[in-house]
């Protein structure tokens, strides 16, 4: 929709524009980790609000994990897609001072991924039990192949 | 409790610790709130959240797409068909499914019929919260009316899986059509029943008015959506702003109010009533014949790999779904984002240095469903 993202300059590893129709997205942008929160604030100061954010473990096939955020506007709708890969058991800057949404945001991936934000004001779990010892949507935890008695159709539940 | 207070309390002498919940009679499913206090005031509020989490997302990485379609609509079982029409569309959108014009007028049928119940629902909860018993009664019985209609269609009461990638699973007849006419009828007579019943109740207005202010930045700065950010006069509402389905056909307008407390929300969710019983009328009306699947439905399917956004206007706020795909049967990812827990996420600042007395009154009137905030 918008042309350009806002006050984004020098801050993006890559950027394109992208068919909202087919996608979702107006725009895709991939950054370096240490970009985040200047990111974050650019959102921020141009009237964005982080609409959504969570990882992608991408070990398998990248040796990464991915970390995932949209920002939107209420209106006109303009979505951006930004990416963020970072090292496996690497710390990523936590953005919680450019918006108050990803407080909650970064403590359900630290929950469900493990990857740890410097800079949280109170970095938690918040689904899961606080004395848990697994992060839950790690690509090795619980998986129906695992489950002792599965029958490997994706019905594991009576397993 | 008892000992946290001891420890904090005692050594203070007077900031002390309450917790509430996470079983409080009012808190519509599984909340803690810990609170602390100075006498009655609320110093500092901590949600405490995860109760009711079911791991859906998992669920979603260990079974193929078709199979993820049951889970949507116990995410949040109030707006269930909304959730699970959703998916579909989600779905339909990645795979580029073209969908017969018959359903998707149903499908705004079931949707909007759908919003009333949860609406009605929060109406008839929270003013029993702040000590009004009998709106409740009526709310429910107006429900009811609605949970009829959609289980002689869907054959369930709340946890609907009506869609299909494509379409839906039944169609409608006379009867649906003959009911849910009659039930555009009797709430319009129900609305002017509520409005004297409730609205124009003193002590109904003097516990909502003025207390819970969320304010349009506030809602900006954590991602408060739905009727609650329209209470503060942004007209943000996905079916207009991101219209999906065939919403762009219908003639409703998207109420906002400026004062931005619980009982401008009362009043949002009042009129989103009237809008959505004017779409569902126009929807009955424009009601095409045909088919409501296409002629080859996917039933196995391996999506390109890659990342699909779809996001509707739920009863609490924007629904989004990411779905990723790497190629295969089964999900990558399905991220769901859920309203309320962006909802929620404010409340810690807005109870900030309010009353006991007023909690209820403000973290009932955002609507909260605990399961969707939990997933």
């Amino acid at each position: 929709m918008s042309g350009t993202a806002p006050g984004l300059d020098g801050l993006l590893l890559t950027s394109a524009a992208e068919d909202h129709g087919k996608s979702g997205f107006h725009h895709r942008h991939t950054c370096a980790p240490e970009s985040l929160l200047a990111i974050a604030r650019a959102f921020d100061a141009a009237g964005y609000f982080l609409e959504m954010m969570t990882a992608e473990d991408r070990r398998a096939d990248l040796d990464k994990m991915r970390l995932v955020y949209t920002w939107n506007r209420f209106g006109p709708v303009d979505r951006h897609l930004l990416q963020c890969d970072l090292e496996v058991g690497a710390s990523a800057p936590s953005v919680v001072a450019a918006t108050a949404a990803a407080d909650w945001m970064e403590r359900e991936v630290y929950d469900m991924y493990g990857v740890t934000f410097d800079g949280h004001p109170d970095l938690k779990r918040i689904l899961l039990p606080d004395d848990s010892d697994f992060h839950a949507l790690l690509k090795d935890f619980g998986r129906m192949e695992d489950a002792e008695g599965a029958s490997g159709n994706g019905h594991g539940e009576d397993a | 409790m008892l000992e946290e207070i001891r420890d904090e309390g005692a050594a203070t002498g007077e900031r002390y610790v309450l917790n509430m919940g996470p079983q409080h009679p009012s808190m519509h499913g599984v909340l803690r709130l810990r609170l602390e206090l100075i006498g009655e005031e609320i110093q500092e509020a901590e949600a405490v959240i995860g109760y009711a989490h079911r791991a859906h997302e998992k669920m979603a990485e260990n079974r193929t797409w078709p199979m993820f379609l049951p889970n949507t609509s116990r995410v949040d079982y109030l707006s269930g068909m909304i959730y699970n029409l959703a998916y579909c569309q989600a779905v339909e959108k990645m795979l580029e499914i073209e969908v017969p014009e018959r359903a998707e007028y149903i499908r705004i049928i079931a949707g909007e019929l759908n919003r009333i119940s949860s609406h009605l629902l929060w109406l008839g909860t929270y003013v029993m919260d702040i000590g009004g018993l009998t709106p409740f009664l009526y709310a429910w019985d107006d429900r009811e009316q609605v949970l009829n209609i959609l289980e002689r269609i869907t054959g369930s009461r709340l946890t609907y899986s009506y869609g299909r990638f494509g379409g839906l699973t039944m169609d409608v007849d006379d009867v649906f059509i003959k009911q849910t006419q009659v039930f555009l009828e009797r709430m319009k007579g129900r609305l002017v029943e509520y409005d004297k019943l409730v609205r124009q109740n003193v002590i109904f207005i003097k516990r909502s008015e003025g207390v819970g202010i969320i304010d349009a930045e506030t809602c900006r700065r954590y991602g408060v959506t739905g009727p609650n950010l329209r209470a503060a006069g942004v007209a943000y509402d996905v079916r207009k702003d991101e219209p999906y389905g065939i919403y762009d056909r219908f003639d409703f307008e998207v109420p906002t109010l400026t004062t931005a407390d619980s009982l401008a929300r009362y009043d949002i969710r009042i009129r989103e009533i009237e809008e959505s019983l004017k779409i569902v009328g126009q929807a009955l009306r424009d009601l095409p014949e045909g088919p409501i699947m296409p002629d080859k439905p996917k039933k196995k399917f391996k999506p390109a790999a890659g990342e699909t956004y779809f996001a509707v206007e739920a009863a609490r706020g924007h629904f989004g779904m990411y779905l990723v795909s790497d190629g295969s049967e089964t999900p990558f990812k399905i991220k769901l984002r859920t309203p309320s827990f962006s909802n929620l996420a404010a409340m810690p600042e807005v109870l900030r240095k309010t009353m006991v007395a007023d909690i209820i009154a403000i973290v009932g009137s955002i609507d909260i469903v605990l399961p969707e905030i939990d997933r």
